[in-house]
Parts: C-alpha cells; structure tokens; sequence
C-alpha cells in the first residue's frame, strides 16, 4: 500500500472535523476509545471469519490483545467503564483508526489501516426513533462532508423473526429458522431439509433411546441417555453437559416425530426472503405475503420507520430494502442500513451500522441493552466525494 | 553444472525411513562431516546436496525457493503455504508418514456425527454457556479453509502447541482438529472422528520448489531422483 499523502492527511482531518461537528451539534460526547483491546471480547462477538481479518498479537505479559477491527465494541466497553448502570441513556461519537487485514492485498477503496467516524447511542426506549436519527444524522453528516450522490440500504433482522411467527411455526422451528437464518449457503438447502421427513435423517443413535426421551420429563431423559452412554461404555467428557446433550437428542426426536413443515411455511419464508427493492414497493410486498398469515405488527414498525425517514427529510426514493441483508453481519440483531455510492459500487458502502442489542452483554454487561449506531469509511467518503480517484 | 539442492528430515522416524527409501532405490544418502552435521551427499549422485532441516524449515525453504526439492508431509505444506498448489510441485507420494488431519469431537456427543451437526449445537451452546465453540488445533489455516467450505462458521480457534487431543477432557477446548494415524489416541482420550470430518489423508511428499532457480539440467536430475524414489514406493502406496 502506498503511503499517505500529506494532501489526503490534510482533507480527511478537515473532513473528520466537518463529520464530528454533526455528531456533537446533533448531541453525541465524543471519544476516544482505545486502540488496543484485549482480543477475547472481539472475538467472543465477531466469529472466526472477521478473526482472520483481525491483527492478533501477544504482549510481553503474554496477554492476547489485538488492534480494533471497528470502533463499536470500544465503545461499548468504554460505555460500561464510564457506567456502572449499563442501562444509562448515552450518546457517543468518535473518530478514530481501525484494522483490518486484506487477503487480496490493501487498495483505495480497502486499506487496511483506515478511519472511521461513528455515533454510538444506549438505553433509547423509543427504538424507531433512535434507530432513524442514527441513520438521518450520519447520512446528514456525509451531506455536510460534501457528497449528493448517495443510496441507502435497509434490511432487518427483527423482521424475519415476526414472518416466522406469521408461518405459525412451533417454538422450536422457530428457534432452528433464526438460527440458520445467519448463514445464507445453509439456509436454502436447510429450508429444503426441513420440509422432507426427518425420519430419513442418517443419525449414529438408535430409535430405542430417541422413542424413550420425554421433554416433560427431563430428569428421566438425562438418566436414560446417561444410561446408554454407560451402556456402551462411553464416558461423559468434555465442557457441554449431559443436560446439552438430552436438550438436543430432544430436538432430534421431536423432529422425527413431527414430520416435515408444512408447505405452506416453506412458501411464506421462502416469499420473504426473496424481497427485494425500493423500499416503498417492498414494504406493499411485505405487506401482501404477511396479510394471508394475518399478522400486522411487523409491517407496522416497517411502515412507521419509511415515515420517521420521510420525517426527517430523507427522500424514500433513494432507499431500498432487502430481506437478506445484513444476514452474514456479526453482531445486529434488528434494523441494519449501508449507505453507498454509484462511483463506488456495492462493494465498497461508505457507512454502514444497525441495532445491536446484544452486543452490551457479551461486552461484559450481563444484560441487553438497547444500541444503535453507524459508521462512516472516512477514506472511502473522501475518494466518492473526489469522484472515485483517490 | 549448477547444484541441486535437496531437504531432508533432519531427526525421527521421517529420516529414518526417508534414508531406507533412497536406500531401496539405490541411492546412499550420508551425511558430511561429523554425525552430527547437517549437510550431506548421495554418492551416486555428484551435483545433489543434502540440507537435513527440521519439517518446519524445509517447508519454509521450499516456499521461499532457497532448496529445489524437499521431503515432508503434504499436512505441514498445506497449513503454512496458502497458495501451495501454485508455489509447490506435488511431485511423488512417498508411502509412508501417513497421518490424517481430522475433526473429532467427544465420543459422547452421541447426537453429533457431522459438520452440519455441529452447526446445529453451537448456537444453542453459545446461548448455554455464552461463548463459541472452540477448537483447539495447530492447524488453524487448515481448519479454516475446511469449516468455510462447509459454510460453518460459528466457532473459536485455540491454538494448541501441544497434546491437542486431551483439550476436550481438559476443558479448553470442546473439539478439536489434528493428526492421527490409527485413531488409537484419539479413543484413548475419549474422542471421535465425525463421519465427514477428514479434512486431508496426508503422507510424506517429494516436493519441488517453483521459487527455485532451475536449470534444464536441474530438471532433468529432479526427474532422476523422483522416477528412482518411485521405485520403491511399495506398490499398494504404502497405506
């Protein structure tokens, strides 16, 4: 990668002070989270994918600590340093370096040493309307920087969780839908699976010890799988209990039981996640696969979000929604956006962020609290507005 | 004529049965110097030189080019040389240090025989026990590339220097991705290979090095070393 310039120094320091100058008018504290983070809680919550993209490194002490991959666990952390509430309403804004490494060698558009400049907010009950400031101010803060051309993508991850409720799925093929939910490749061929009998499952345990599992009763459960492991002298080791173990071999024997999912669900689900567009024709979209499953709260906060947005002067024609996104994201766990540019391409959105409720917790809060916040790729903001040569 | 450099396994059983096998083939590998030493010559062959290295350095020389060919697993190539298919020829199976690098899991974990199985359990384990499940392995690349093809990502990898196979029991780890050759100390530690979680069958390879200097001469006496090796592999590959 090439050096930076002493040009490019000067207009992304002016450029941030333009940005931070939003953010603090707007009400945010600024910050300044550290650099160095110890690697465990990043890694707790990004995953082992984006850990390949994390600079890990022992120090002396022989602690493992890495470089920030994004500025919003530190600020968490920072969040919880300051509070001994996690709960406390607050408002943050920084801007500041993060890393990440590039398998196919740092360009313009993907350094590996870059800036981001972000709010972060905590404890917002009002969730649509936190969730729509956050978008407004850091779509006005790229505006302020200097950039008209620009598109914004919405998705939403609580959405998917309320269109399994309206495919009046049993608690627990909700549970095995949201969790596969994240992972894309799986999910079709899951989807697929899961409306063929699972009888024809290949599985190493026999039909007796399954036919004599019983979720009402737990306790005789675990004594019968602990009875067969002792049966065929296998001994209990390892980190995840007897109780893990029945819960799942439970799971397994329901959905023998059960037989496949109803034709039906396969369609709504299916309809869903195929939803794609402006936001607007989406939204009827949405409405339509929803209405034959007669449920309306979802839609509701959908609809109520595209007029908070039109509210704060967003024009709905430069948004689209799209039910996959945002699926492969670590952490959000309701409403994601990603802002982008037509010099830049879909590859290379110039912000980006969502709601995170339970990002706090594995930070160390012990509870969810309620998050928000985005981030602008200064450098990328910089090359869009120079119209994509940097 | 320039000079061909070879690497060889410098201690343990892969020297030993590296120098039977050119034994067998007709070539006396010795070494130069006193017993000790770490360079060496076939006497049937003038212009070859022998570096003995440890199994980590050869792979290294072979991928920065600084000896032609080299003699060890095709496991330790692949983990440390992510582009070994375009850096490294692949020039002979030898038929012996086989080892398998594989996912094995506790033999009690009665309701998980797959990968896929394993995607099932690891968000219900996060939300029990609140964090990923880990793997302790030194084969971190290896693993990687294996659990992403099967679009498994919802785990952590711990690096394990050493008896990797008692993390499970140990409790720092839950499962784990290394080396076995029978399965032996695997079962000793109470653990199991899933169904689809071979990762590689590997044996000891002759390698060459495309980041070498090679001359026409050089090629030819690389064709002469792995055409009289292929002489005694045994027939069956060994296994």
């Amino acid at each position: 990668m090439t050096a930076e310039t002493a040009r490019d120094f000067e207009a992304l320091e002016a450029q941030a002070q333009t940005l931070m100058s939003v953010f603090t008018k707007a009400g945010y504290d600024a910050v300044a989270p550290a650099i160095i983070q110890p690697a465990d809680v990043f890694l707790d919550v990004i995953g082992e994918s984006l850990r390949a993209r994390t600079y890990v490194f022992t120090d002396p002490d022989g602690a493992e600590l890495c470089l920030r991959p994004d500025l919003t666990v530190p600020t968490c952390r920072l969040h919880l340093a300051r509070h001994a509430d996690p709960r406390t309403p607050a408002r943050y804004c920084y801007n500041g370096a993060a890393f990440r490494f590039q398998p196919q060698g740092a360009d313009a558009a993907h350094p590996r040493e870059f800036r981001q400049a972000g709010i972060e907010r905590f404890g917002d009950a009002e969730r649509e309307v936190a969730e729509v400031e956050t978008v407004a101010i850091v779509i006005s803060a790229i505006e302020r920087a200097g950039l008209r051309d620009w598109s914004l993508r919405l998705g939403d991850l609580g959405l998917f969780s309320s269109v399994l409720d309206a495919a009046g799925l049993t608690p627990r093929w909700k549970k095995r839908f949201d969790d596969a939910f994240s992972r894309p490749l799986a999910f079709r061929d899951s989807l697929k699976s899961f409306a063929m009998d699972a009888r024809t499952r290949p599985l190493t345990v026999p039909d007796s010890l399954l036919a004599s599992l019983n979720r009402k009763d737990r306790a005789q459960s675990e004594a019968a799988v602990a009875g067969y492991l002792d049966q065929s002298a296998i001994e209990l080791i390892g980190t995840r209990s007897l109780a893990d173990i029945t819960d799942h071999l439970l799971d397994i024997a329901e959905d023998r039981d059960e037989g496949p999912l109803d034709a039906s669900a396969v369609a709504l689900i299916g309809s869903y996640v195929d939803v794609a567009g402006p936001a607007r024709t989406a939204g009827i979209r949405i409405g339509e696969i929803m209405k034959c499953a007669r449920s309306a709260t979802a839609l509701e906060i959908y609809d109520r979000r595209l007029a908070l947005l039109a509210n704060a002067g967003i024009d709905l024609d430069r948004v689209t929604f799209a039910a996959e996104f945002g699926r492969t994201l670590a952490y959000y766990t309701g409403l994601v956006f990603e802002v982008r540019t037509k010099v830049l391409g879909s590859q290379s959105p110039i912000a980006g962020g969502g709601r995170y409720d339970g990002l706090m917790r594995v930070a160390g809060a012990g509870v969810d609290v309620p998050a928000v916040g985005g981030a602008i790729h200064t450098e990328r903001l910089l090359a869009a507005i120079r119209g994509g040569a940097s | 004529m320039s000079r061909l450099t070879l690497a060889i396994p410098s201690k343990g059983r892969l020297m030993e049965q590296t120098t039977e096998m050119f034994a067998r083939a007709g070539l006396t590998v010795r070494k130069v110097g006193h017993a000790r030493g770490y360079r060496g010559e076939i006497d049937e062959l003038a212009d070859v030189d022998v570096a003995y290295m440890s199994s980590a350095e050869i792979v290294d020389a072979l991928k920065s080019g600084s000896v032609h060919l080299g003699i060890t697993g095709e496991d330790l190539v692949r983990e440390n040389i992510s582009d070994a298919d375009v850096r490294i020829g692949f020039l002979r199976k030898l038929g012996f240090g086989f080892a398998d690098v594989v996912v094995a899991v506790p033999a009690c974990w009665i309701d998980v025989t797959t990968v896929s199985d394993l995607e099932e359990i690891a968000i219900p384990f996060r939300r029990a026990h609140g964090r990923w499940l880990r793997v302790a392995t030194k084969y971190r690349n290896l693993t990687r590339r294996f659990f992403a093809a099967k679009g498994f990502g919802d785990y952590r990898i711990i690096e394990s220097a050493g008896a990797t196979e008692g993390a499970p029991a140990a409790g720092t780890a839950e499962l784990i991705v290394d080396i076995t050759t029978t399965g032996e100390t695997l079962r000793a530690n109470g653990l199991r290979v899933l169904r689809d979680g071979v990762i590689l069958k590997s044996e000891a390879n002759l390698f060459s090095s495309r980041g070498a200097t090679w001359t026409v001469g050089l090629e030819k006496l690389s064709s002469t070393i792995s055409e009289r090796l292929a002489l005694s592999v045994p027939a069956n590959g060994g296994r």
